[in-house]
């Protein structure tokens, strides 16, 4: 909404409809209005009215107010088939930056039957359902991510023209939902540095950035490597940016480290994401470290799911 | 919005019935080669959805609708009239079918649709057409609500149902607005013919021919209904159309100084007759009236010859009250052109002219010459019959002579042409005589058939007078109607076999052919006569005082009836349970608690008791309370939760809300 009160009609909306997982659409709710198709309705009764008042032709008075009635039945019906129906949403799994989130809501009939209820979000095509009385349908709504964080779900239309097609009756939920989303997995080396916190030989100095013991080659730069490795020599003579790679000999347990890479925040999130996919794929053991917070070393999917939720909610309020 | 997306089979299938619905009652109106255009682009349509044929071209629809125009003005003989403007919305309707892709055509196509079925109504408004259209109407229905159902497998029933129930419930406040709602005085006058369709009447020229062939036709010329018992006998009914006083030969036709000459003087004597007229649309201006008639209707002027006229052609059905007086004074002075007009005579027929100049000689009353002339009818051989033999010039001498044998048309020519060769200032009527009455006897039905030709003869201080010569020759025509006139071997309506007035000896089925006229009459008086006039009559005997007040009132009363009938608030009762699982949540919301989307009822009970300590045990114990009602279904501890919750409430009207939310 570009409109120069759409922060005031926001704000109005809140106060009319506020925030709640499980909704029973009602007169607070529900506005209604004719759309495009009420309008044509309404040039329709003007041209029949019209020749009513020319040709004196009662028949035709009958049928102008027979359709003008009928309008306002379907204002009535058109209410009755949003009114009484409860939506809610049981929320929405977790997923990786650029995926969508696919948003679960129910609608649920308290008696009666709902037939063409539209559903979907600001501006995208509705998926239409029908809910038979006494019966409850879901409905999964797909949400693109952008960014690593909450998702917070935005408002979800619910509308209906049932049964002429000549009124339409909608509200906007906000359903009170939000959306864990995990970082894009970004392939590259892994970024270890020595376990501390589960060794023995804690002491131990803490080897910054990937293994040093084996010079293994040159590579290609990714973003999250660590700049410190960078071949500046051949960077220098116009060749591509290059960095220096070395295996990591040792076969002490692995620690995920933030720390270990260089670069965007973002990039290193990305970059510890895909390791610890790949580390859980494995089903090796490792611990993750993170500005503030520590994961033990340990194994499986919660710990993995553990490790992802710490991921996505880095920087973010819990 | 939707609109773009395809039709659903249902709604197509409705859409298609209602479009053959629509377009019966048009079909009586409208070139019959329209009805081949129909079924094409029915055929076409059906084709595509079956994935037989495609969408017509830019190209092809371009040449569809100029071949459709250039037919209708071919067949109409112009593009302006009704009924023209009707076949070409019909032909929009049909080649709209053509290009029928989205939600949104299709929704044009049932606007259309509506537009029809008023159109329809402006051909044809009568009983039958009108309960008839209530089908059409339901259809298109049904086809507006087909098109928003999403179900894969509607079944049609439900849908016709449906638009059923919704027109039934519109009935209500439709009536309110028929009845309350003021109508308005036309804004521009239209022509509701374009002439092509001659309505079949009396004209204002006549020849023996046109009425015989008016007596073919069973169409309703008008219906009069008196007030108690004041309907006169049948033989006394004379409808004056018009006058005659124009014959060259063959024709009497009446001279245009008729239109401008000033009403002439008359003076009502003898009782009064009051009596409502609706008269079927005739095209022609006259009303039908009896001897000597005033209108108190604003556009309804009376003539110099008597009749009434309105300024505008009657070409819809029209209903006016009249008051007539029988015995009424006519013109006891007639004027020089009056006089004039009333004496002109051709070169034609020297036999009769010679007879009436010989009648002149023998007779100085007007009177005496009139009875002379009756007396020769009577008793000469001279025979009544629709099918007399043709006769050639000098059709009178040829008649009166030779002949011998016709109908009203002859004898009143014949008279009127022998008086005024005698001198006597005489001139042909021409209207209705007799009609069918009804059974509780204050109607009268009057058909084409009942059209007559009498005439009037002046005398000086008494006026004209009104004399029929067919009543000497067959007094059958005038005290029974036409069917008794005629001689057995000559078939009442012999072109119409199968309509129900050739079988009045039948006595239940003439009475329900008597109903059937009688519940059209009603229709047309009551319902389609309620116009202007009438309305304000109707509203004023039954809502004196509140005229003005009775439309919003009503569309109020009706509008909160309709709601509570539709929405049925009583009907919806949530758990008592819920709705105090509710309250509660709402109660501890206030002070920054929300339960969680999953969060089980006794769970958020300990968040909140550990938010608010000092009313913990209040809400653990609803809590304890609403689980063992509502999943162990512990009746006792229904009462437990209200009683707890009021203690909350009380509780918690003491602790300040906080400012800011969790």
């Amino acid at each position: 909404m570009k409109w120069p009160w759409a922060g005031r009609w926001r704000r109005w909306q809140a106060l009319r409809t506020p925030a709640a997982p499980r909704v029973e659409l009602n007169q607070r709710r529900i506005f209604i209005f004719p759309n495009r198709s009420g309008a044509g309705f309404f040039v329709l009764l003007l041209l029949i009215f019209l020749a009513a008042i020319n040709y004196q032709n009662s028949m035709a008075y009958a049928l102008v107010f027979l359709l003008g009635s009928l309008f306002t039945v379907a204002i009535l019906q058109t209410y009755r088939n949003l009114a009484s129906l409860v939506v809610s949403s049981t929320g929405a799994v977790p997923v990786f930056v650029g995926e969508h989130a696919l948003l679960t809501v129910r609608l649920e009939s308290t008696g009666r039957e709902h037939q063409a209820i539209g559903l979907g979000w600001s501006g995208a095509a509705l998926v239409s359902v029908d809910v038979t009385a006494h019966h409850v349908e879901q409905v999964q709504l797909s949400l693109p991510t952008l960014t690593r964080g909450w998702l917070q779900v935005p408002r979800v239309r619910v509308q209906s023209h049932f049964p002429l097609g000549m009124l339409t009756a909608w509200t906007w939920l906000d359903l009170a939902q939000r959306v864990r989303v995990y970082p894009q997995p970004l392939p590259g080396p892994m970024p270890r540095s020595a376990g501390t916190a589960s060794e023995p030989d804690a002491a131990l100095q803490r080897q910054p950035g990937q293994g040093v013991d084996d010079f293994q080659g040159l590579k290609l730069y990714q973003p999250g490597d660590s700049w410190r490795r960078l071949n500046w020599k051949a960077f220098s003579r116009g060749e591509a940016l290059l960095i220096k790679d070395f295996a990591d000999l040792r076969s002490e347990p692995l620690c995920l480290d933030f720390l270990a890479l260089g670069g965007d925040v973002e990039q290193r999130l990305s970059r510890l994401c895909h390791w610890v996919l790949k580390l859980s794929r494995q089903q090796r053991p490792f611990m993750l470290r993170l500005p503030g917070v520590q994961l033990d070393f340990a194994s499986g999917d919660i710990h993995r799911l553990a490790c992802l939720r710490a991921l996505a909610l880095h920087g973010h309020r819990r | 919005m939707n609109a773009t997306t395809a039709i659903p089979r249902v709604s197509l299938g409705w859409l298609l019935l209602a479009q053959a619905l629509v377009l019966i009652p048009l079909w009586f109106h409208l070139p019959l080669w329209m009805c081949g255009l129909w079924l094409f682009c029915t055929v076409w349509r059906v084709q595509i959805l079956r994935m037989r044929a495609a969408y017509p071209g830019r190209l092809l629809k371009v040449l569809l609708m100029v071949a459709t125009a250039v037919g209708v003005y071919a067949s109409q003989g112009s593009l302006i009239g009704l009924d023209a403007t009707a076949a070409l919305l019909v032909s929009a309707f049909l080649l709209k079918l053509l290009e029928m892709r989205s939600q949104r055509d299709a929704r044009v196509l049932i606007y259309l649709g509506f537009f029809c079925i008023a159109v329809a109504y402006l051909f044809d408004a009568g009983l039958p057409w009108a309960l008839y259209s209530l089908l059409p109407i339901s259809t298109l229905a049904a086809a507006l609500i087909g098109l928003q159902q999403t179900r894969l497998i509607a079944r049609p029933q439900a849908t016709f149902k449906l638009a059923a129930t919704l027109l039934a419930q519109a009935l209500p406040l439709m009536i309110v607005l028929f009845l309350f709602f003021p109508r308005l005085q036309p804004l521009w006058s239209l022509p509701l013919s374009s002439g092509q369709q001659a309505i079949s009447g009396i004209e204002d020229s006549m020849t023996p021919a046109d009425v015989t062939e008016l007596a073919r036709s069973t169409a309703v010329a008008f219906r009069a209904s008196f007030d108690d018992g004041q309907m006169p006998p049948k033989r006394a009914l004379y409808w004056r159309a018009l006058s005659l006083d124009r014959y060259d030969g063959r024709t009497w036709t009446q001279s245009l100084a008729v239109q401008g000459q000033p009403v002439p003087a008359w003076q009502p004597q003898g009782p009064a007759l009051r009596y409502r007229v609706l008269q079927a649309a005739s095209g022609k201006p006259w009303l039908f009236a009896l001897d000597t008639a005033r209108s108190d209707q604003a556009d309804v002027r009376q003539l110099s010859d008597f009749r009434l006229q309105r300024q505008r052609p009657v070409d819809q059905p029209l209903m006016y009250t009249l008051t007539s007086w029988p015995q009424a004074l006519r013109e006891p002075q007639l004027s020089e052109w009056a006089r004039r007009a009333a004496l002109q005579l051709g070169p034609s027929d020297p036999r009769s002219r010679a007879w009436g100049e010989q009648l002149k000689a023998r007779f100085s009353e007007p009177q005496a010459v009139v009875a002379e002339v009756l007396q020769q009818f009577r008793t000469q051989p001279f025979h009544y019959t629709l099918t007399p033999v043709a006769l050639g010039a000098d059709s009178i001498d040829g008649f009166l002579f030779d002949s011998r044998r016709g109908f009203c048309a002859h004898y009143a020519g014949a008279l009127t042409y022998v008086l005024r060769a005698a001198g006597i200032p005489a001139r042909m009527v021409v209207g209705y005589q007799g009609g069918e009455v009804n059974q509780a006897g204050d109607t009268v039905t009057v058909r084409q058939f009942e059209a007559h030709a009498w005439v009037e003869f002046w005398q000086p201080a008494r006026g004209w007078q009104s004399v029929d010569p067919t009543a000497a020759v067959a007094p059958e025509r005038v005290e029974q109607g036409l069917e008794q006139a005629l001689s057995a071997d000559e078939p009442f309506l012999a072109d119409s076999p199968f309509s129900p007035l050739r079988y009045r000896h039948l006595a239940w089925l003439n009475g329900l052919r008597l109903s059937w006229d009688e519940a059209n009459y009603a229709w047309q008086r009551w319902v389609l006569g309620y116009q202007g006039q009438e309305q304000s009559n109707f509203l004023a005997h039954w809502f004196k005082g509140f005229e003005s007040a009775m439309l919003p009132l009503s569309i109020v009363l009706v509008m909160a009836l309709a709601s509570l009938g539709v929405l049925r608030p009583w009907r919806h009762r949530p758990d008592p349970d819920l709705r105090a699982l509710a309250l509660f949540e709402k109660l501890l919301q206030r002070h920054g608690l929300q339960r969680g989307p999953a969060e089980p009822s006794l769970a958020f009970a300990e968040r909140a008791a550990r938010r608010l300590p000092a009313q913990a045990a209040t809400i653990k114990a609803f809590a304890q309370a609403f689980n063992a009602r509502h999943y162990a279904g512990d009746a006792q501890a229904g009462a437990l939760m209200s009683v707890h919750l009021k203690q909350l409430r009380r509780q918690l009207r003491a602790v300040p809300k906080p400012t800011v939310q969790e």
